[in-house]
């Protein structure tokens, strides 16, 4: 890599840093969004303003869209379904996926079940959700633990999979007692792997809830963007992505953090991909 | 693994699909559930034979398919580009960045009610949330594969004598192939849930609208056989990315890496 910048680094004279670029490309992006709005060229049906966005902004917080339902309100029942699914979803695949893990049997007999399941797209079941629960809370909540679960699961049948048989040679050689294993040798062993399940987990559940909100909840930010759609609001679609976006960045460096913090032990465990 | 443990092992996993079968025909038979709201799989079975005509389905299947094509090879084809020119020219590089990294943390699911109000209800703006959809894996993964190069293999080949342009695409890009078919893995997986969703919320063809459908019409069974052929569609195209590519043009680097 370092080769690469120094042969970019032979052709220009003086260096910008990296941060300055970012700034100062954010700065001119907006800047020709404004110019270009103002100017007629983007009609603000289609793009309002970043002006008009701003305002919105501050008005969608004061007075809300649909009329008194206002952002905090949106949000909050977004994050009341996160979690509300989300934590169903970590106290019944955890066990699970713990006993999976540890019986060979068990774990092929489950197997095609579960890679089956995962394919199925989780927001191809919003329909059938909707038929059998109605439209409404207990559909989201059962997609988003849906979705949410099987990610859970498999990374803790892995976890389990995948914990070092020397590790479990020398915690029997001295004599550890089954649950003592259990509890102190797989257990933290799987740890990193289950906070790898539950971080694709939570982002599962963000996307499905998005997805869900937009057919027929009211109150919601997936709610939110598809009823201004409906009625050309383009600058509350766009103030409702924008918080979506904010919502999904906390989301996933909160989550990096707090893997930082929780287990130390983790670092250099390799990145888990899907 | 010995012989023994093997077949039994293989024994298992059909055990685990054919009990989980049984299992959903005998809850529907004993009947808790009217049948029209919880089926069994030989409902299902039969009810799509009766609605859901093989062309038909064909047509839904070729539909949704045709979308993800579209909007996958348009955002592997800008992926790989931007991830590539952004790894190769470090300014130009942070200056593409910018607005990526910003949109990022916004799923593509997110985009589709702007995608309605740019480009209407019909097929472009399907294209337009499933390119998004695999452009943001697909560009990270190429970007992350770029920067990451073992600093040995470049210069190995300036050792070599090998400059500029024949240093990108001889030895660079062919050492960033395994992120990219990374990426279009990530990646295609979104796009087909992408294409489901949005075809649930505005369209008049497609896997998506089928159930969707289904359910106004209250066809539970219409709607579980969807499912079903919707999760099989999605695991076959992954089986076939990660065998065809990732196993076989990719040879080279998964003996590597194997263990």
């Amino acid at each position: 890599m370092d080769t690469i910048t120094t042969l970019e680094e032979e052709k220009k004279g003086f260096q910008l840093s990296d941060r300055w670029i970012q700034i100062i490309t954010t700065v001119a992006i907006i800047g020709i969004w404004e110019l270009l709005s103002r100017s007629g060229l983007i009609q603000p049906v289609h793009l309002p303003s970043p002006t008009r966005v701003a305002s919105t902004f501050f008005y969608i917080m004061r007075e809300g869209y649909p009329q008194d339902i206002t952002i905090f309100i949106h949000i909050k029942a977004t994050v009341r379904r996160i979690i509300q699914g989300y934590l169903l979803a970590v106290v019944t695949a955890i066990p699970l996926g713990l006993i999976i893990g540890s019986h060979f049997i068990l774990e092929r007999a489950a197997n095609p079940v579960v890679t089956f399941a995962r394919s199925i797209a989780t927001i191809s079941l919003l329909p059938l959700a909707i038929a059998w629960f109605g439209i409404g809370e207990l559909s989201s909540v059962l997609l988003i633990m849906y979705g949410a679960f099987w990610a859970i699961l498999t990374n803790t049948i892995q976890g389990v999979k995948q914990v070092d048989v020397t590790l479990l040679n020398v915690a029997w050689m001295f004599g550890a007692k089954q649950r003592h294993i259990f509890f102190r040798v797989v257990l933290p062993a799987t740890l990193p792997r289950i906070f790898a399940g539950m971080k694709i987990g939570l982002g599962v559940s963000f996307m499905v809830i998005i997805a869900a909100e937009m057919v027929g909840t009211v109150e919601g930010l997936g709610a939110l963007i598809q009823q201004s759609r409906l009625y050309y609001r383009t600058d509350i679609t766009i103030v409702g992505m924008i918080f979506i976006g904010i919502f999904g960045l906390i989301i996933s460096i909160g989550l990096d953090r707090l893997e930082r913090v929780l287990l130390p032990w983790a670092v250099g465990l390799e990145e888990v991909k899907r | 693994m010995n012989h023994s443990r093997f077949k039994r092992a293989l024994w298992a996993s059909w055990l685990g699909f054919i009990s989980l079968i049984v299992v959903w025909q005998i809850i529907a038979a004993l009947g808790i559930r009217d049948p029209l709201v919880f089926p069994g799989p030989l409902a299902v079975i039969e009810a799509a034979i009766k609605n859901v005509p093989l062309t038909r389905l064909l047509e839904h299947i070729g539909i949704s398919l045709l979308r993800v094509i579209m909007g996958f090879s348009l955002g592997a084809a800008v992926g790989i580009t931007v991830g590539i020119v952004s790894g190769w020219y470090q300014k130009l590089g942070n200056v593409l960045r910018t607005p990526i990294e910003i949109l990022r943390p916004i799923p593509p699911l997110a985009w589709i009610p702007l995608a309605i109000i740019w480009l209407g209800l019909g097929e472009s703006s399907k294209v337009l949330i499933i390119f998004l959809g695999s452009f943001f894996p697909i560009f990270t993964n190429t970007y992350k594969g770029m920067v990451a190069i073992d600093p040995n293999i470049i210069r190995a080949a300036q050792t070599l004598g090998i400059q500029r342009n024949r240093l990108l695409f001889k030895v660079i890009f062919p050492a960033t192939l395994p992120d990219i078919a990374t990426g279009f893995r990530v990646g295609w997986s979104y796009s087909f849930g992408l294409v489901v969703a949005a075809e649930l919320i505005a369209a008049s063809r497609g896997l998506g609208y089928m159930i969707m459908h289904a359910r106004e019409l209250n066809m539970i069974s219409v709607i579980m056989y969807g499912v079903i052929v919707i999760g099989t569609i999605n695991l076959l195209t992954d089986y076939l990315i990660q065998e065809v590519i990732l196993k076989r043009k990719l040879k080279w680097h998964y003996i590597e890496t194997a263990f």
